[in-house]
């Protein structure tokens, strides 16, 4: 699966990840932002439910994404605001995620540019994160989950082209 | 007992720091001695210590002692094991990227957007 994504992590507390799509700039602004669209790329653990998917696209407006378990119960709230919107080029907005009924297990500043050239799109996604800690759990956290969602999604796309 | 996540904080701390990098970037091409690690840092030799010492704790360096040589090398495994978290999380956003690359797919396959 090595094509597309390049991230890195120039700074103790950035990781920062760049992608070109192949589509013009008002259409993956549109499909970043859109409630409506958001939950049908949006990463999901491995047989959860988002449930919730709303927002305000505005500065200050807030959004809301939950998710349940397979069992249906509650497990997963990533909620926040938008700190900046210059569509279709810039948004920026807080992360601030929940699971379960323990409390926020951090907060985080994502920053989404947009580029256009000769019809498409260069992405450059910074998270930002309050500790270097944070940053780092951030990335470790991704390898069990990122085994399997990755090659879920990927199989889920290819079960629609075939 | 130190567990794979611990083991990895301190290979990213002890990453963290400018001439820590440097001095693994030099151990890159092999082995070399203190001395030799400290002269292109502008350090001395107790200072190049100290960063060595945070890299054995991290087991990215081992150090020998060859008569009042100082000899340290590199240990890949450390290194392959942080790279291998990233990759994981590399993985895990492509994959998001590509379902979001075939939404943008559906988008510009709708007649109805593309009249706008």
């Amino acid at each position: 699966m090595q094509r597309g994504l390049e991230v890195a992590t120039p700074t103790d507390t950035t990781i920062v990840m760049k992608r070109t799509f192949d589509a013009p700039r008002e259409l993956v602004f549109e499909a970043m932002t859109d409630p409506a669209l958001i939950p049908k790329w949006i990463f999901s653990p491995p047989g959860w439910t988002m449930t919730t998917c709303e927002g305000e696209l505005r500065v200050g407006g807030k959004y809301r994404w939950e998710w349940s378990d397979e069992n249906g119960v509650p497990a997963l709230t990533i909620h926040g605001q938008n700190l900046e919107v210059d569509a279709p080029r810039r948004i920026v907005h807080t992360e601030t995620m929940e699971m379960g009924s323990c409390g926020p297990i951090g907060t985080l500043v994502s920053a989404v540019d947009l580029e256009e050239e000769g019809g498409r799109t260069h992405m450059t996604m910074t998270l930002t994160f309050d500790s270097k800690e944070a940053r780092d759990g951030a990335i470790q956290s991704g390898m069990a989950q990122g085994m399997e969602a990755g090659y879920q999604q990927m199989d889920a796309l290819l079960a629609e082209s075939a | 007992m130190v567990s794979a996540s611990d083991r990895l904080d301190l290979v990213f701390q002890a990453l963290s720091n400018p001439a820590r990098r440097s001095i693994v970037e030099r151990l890159r091409a092999g082995e070399c001695n203190l001395t030799e690690l400290a002269a292109p840092l502008r350090m001395t030799f107790p200072a190049a210590s100290k960063h060595v010492r945070v890299l054995e704790r991290a087991r990215l360096v081992k150090r020998r002692v060859s008569g009042r040589e100082h000899l340290c090398r590199l240990e890949a495994k450390p290194l392959e094991e942080a790279n291998a978290f990233l990759e994981a999380f590399r993985e895990r956003w492509e994959g998001t990227f590509q379902a979001l690359e075939g939404v943008l797919e559906q988008m510009k396959a709708d007649p109805k957007r593309r009249k706008r």
